[in-house]
């Protein structure tokens, strides 16, 4: 059988697999288990074994349950109140400045941990009720918090950047500090746009009433909730950017440093502690159990040959680097409305990269895209993360469709996003390179 | 029946007690990796053992959690069609995906898992590092964490054929 063939096979099972709702774990496992056994016969299973124990012994991935449980740990530390107190007494006065002020958190709270769960719950549950209680009309306080919650996986650290870094085999530190600026750049897009919206429209999110406004001292005052959060952040960020501590290093110190914020804030106890470690092994064995089954599946695919097979096609294809560049992110928008951005990173970049790779472009900026990109897949329905995550907080009288009209402007504000990434390369490499040369 | 559900209901809990226990050693990992941070960067002794006994904390979870995850339903899905289909519908191509992927992967993961496992036991294997610590525990995590996987799986089958051939208040949990 050629190599054409094969390919076409094993993605064809794949479909069949994941459509047939099968766990995506073993969907890629079993797939591979077939495959090697039918084409290189049943001693080469051992293979997959190999591969696992690979995965088993890797540490970087190590960050990943880190990471996670970093997240865990700030989700239930009451940080999240602290910053929503401050950002009401700063902004409150402003119209949409609450709705500015949960952008913002979630910025901060992205910078902290590398999922994007955390910050979609934590604000749904503090931001939320406070917005509609202050007569935010529900599409502006639904939307800032299911888009600037996407956030998380595009400002460092992140998760699927991990992914794609492993998978890729590029720096895992590049590919954070890739994140920095468009992460930046798409919080100043949702806080401009609701700022104008607002302003234009004064009914969709009043601003406080003058006697109900914080004084200099109170606003003052809120200020010390934001002071462990940001050393929080200097300290994780600062070390892997430093080029000091490798990222599990960093995750770890960031892990610990969010149990002393939840101990500084009297929330620490033999619960939240119990709670964290349950939550966060349950995510991180679902992550690695799929990346045992995606190292297994590349390793198939790689010793069947594929890397020539691409090479070979897009020898013959006779379009412009940037047709295949755009057709890959429209794949990968596509599929981002059905799977979730770590299964899409996993089937994807194995095929994508060697591609992006052979097309002269650089696979960090590449990276970059493919996870502005994955924003997207967080609001798109019908399977996006947020908009199961909000339709679960918010009041009954909230329809699923008030949730998913809610998110439109961001996800246009995301395509935006992704477009001026292609256009200016440079804002996604230029922190890289200054920080790790090359 | 009532044995059937004995077991099921043994086999959850000992799913929920292994990943609990296991779950410790995140937090283990976390602290450990600090203590290297603090040695390294703090007091420029860094350590000989941090490294090697980090993966095993993690790379142990990680395998021993599947079977915890599964319980919960943690191992996400593309739900899209298959969510629409009725409930007995779904218990029907669960068991088709059981035999087709979840069984061949974790058989896999048992047998060549195994057998590496065993090599290294007989040989009560020690890693070539400058800590040697013994490998064999830590190989025998991968056999032992799919195998876990597997008890947890059969069980899903077990209630996916009550759902099928019996009524869903049969398979409760």
């Amino acid at each position: 059988m050629d190599i054409g063939t094969i390919t076409a096979l094993l993605f064809l099972a794949l479909i069949i697999g994941l459509l047939s709702g099968a766990p995506l774990v073993m969907v890629l496992g079993g797939t591979t288990v077939l495959f090697t056994y039918l084409l290189l016969g049943p001693q080469a299973l051992m293979m997959i074994a190999a591969n696992t124990y690979g995965v088993m012994h890797n540490f970087i991935i190590a960050s990943i349950p880190l990471f996670v449980l970093m997240g865990s740990v700030l989700e239930r530390s009451g940080i999240a109140v602290e910053l929503y107190d401050t950002m009401y007494k700063f902004l409150g006065s402003v119209r949409g400045g609450l709705a500015v002020g949960t952008v913002i958190i979630c910025m901060i709270f992205s910078a902290m941990c590398g999922i994007s769960g955390a910050a979609t719950v934590t604000m749904g549950l503090i931001a939320l009720p406070s917005m509609m209680e202050r007569g935010y009309r529900k599409e502006v306080a639904i939307g800032c918090i299911s888009g600037g919650g996407a956030l998380g996986i595009l400002i460092p650290p992140s998760v699927p950047m991990i992914l794609y870094g492993l998978f890729a085999g590029e720096s895992i530190g590049a590919l954070f500090a890739s994140g920095v600026f468009p992460g930046m750049l798409l919080g100043g897009l949702f806080i401009a746009y609701i700022l104008v919206r607002c302003y234009l429209q004064p009914d969709m999110a009043p601003a406080l009433p003058v006697e109900a406004r914080p004084t200099w001292r109170e606003k003052a005052g809120s200020l010390k909730g934001v002071i462990a959060p940001i050393i929080l952040i200097a300290a994780v960020l600062g070390s892997i950017f430093g080029g000091i501590a490798t990222p599990s290093e960093a995750a770890a110190v960031g892990a610990i440093g969010a149990f002393a914020c939840a101990a500084i804030a009297g929330k620490l106890n033999w619960s939240i502690i119990k709670e964290s470690c349950y939550s966060t092994l349950k995510l991180s064995s679902m992550i690695v159990w799929i990346i045992m089954g995606g190292t297994a599946f590349t390793a198939l695919y790689t010793s069947v040959g594929a890397v020539d097979f691409i090479k070979e096609v897009m020898g013959t294809i006779p379009v412009s680097p940037y047709v295949v560049l755009l057709a890959m992110q429209c794949a990968v928008f596509v599929l981002g409305m059905l799977m979730d951005p770590g299964g899409i990173i996993m089937i994807c970049t194995p095929v994508f990269v060697p591609v992006i790779k052979h097309l002269g472009f650089d696979p960090v900026w590449f990276g970059l895209l493919f996870i502005v990109n994955m924003e997207m897949a967080y609001l798109t329905p019908p399977f996006g993360f947020n908009l199961f995550y909000m339709k679960s907080i918010v009041p009954a009288d909230v329809s699923m469709g008030d949730v998913i009209r809610s998110t439109v402007p961001y996800v246009v504000l995301q395509a935006v996003c992704l477009i001026i990434c292609i256009l200016f390369p440079e804002l996604a490499l230029w922190l890289p390179r200054m920080l790790l040369g090359g | 029946m009532e044995g059937t559900r004995k077991i099921l209901r043994w086999i959850d809990a000992l799913s929920e007690w292994t990943g609990k226990a296991v779950s410790f050693g995140i937090l283990g990992l976390a602290f450990v990796i600090g203590y290297e941070v603090v040695m390294r960067y703090g007091l420029d002794d860094p350590t000989i053992w941090v490294h090697e006994f980090s993966v095993m904390l993690f790379g142990t979870a990680m395998i021993i959690s599947g079977a915890y995850t599964l319980r919960y339903n943690g191992h996400i899905a593309m739900d899209i069609a298959y969510g629409r289909l009725s409930e007995r519908t779904r218990a029907i191509l669960d068991v088709v995906t059981c035999f087709a992927l979840t069984l061949p992967f974790l058989v896999v993961l048992i047998w060549f898992g195994g057998e590496r496992a065993w090599k290294s036991l007989i040989r009560l294997e020690h890693d070539s590092t400058q800590w040697a610590p013994p490998i064999y525990p830590f190989r025998l995590m991968l056999p032992i964490g799919a195998f876990l996987f597997l008890l947890q799986s059969l069980a899903k089958l077990v209630r996916d054929f009550i759902i099928i051939f019996g009524g869903k208040s049969e398979a409760g949990r």
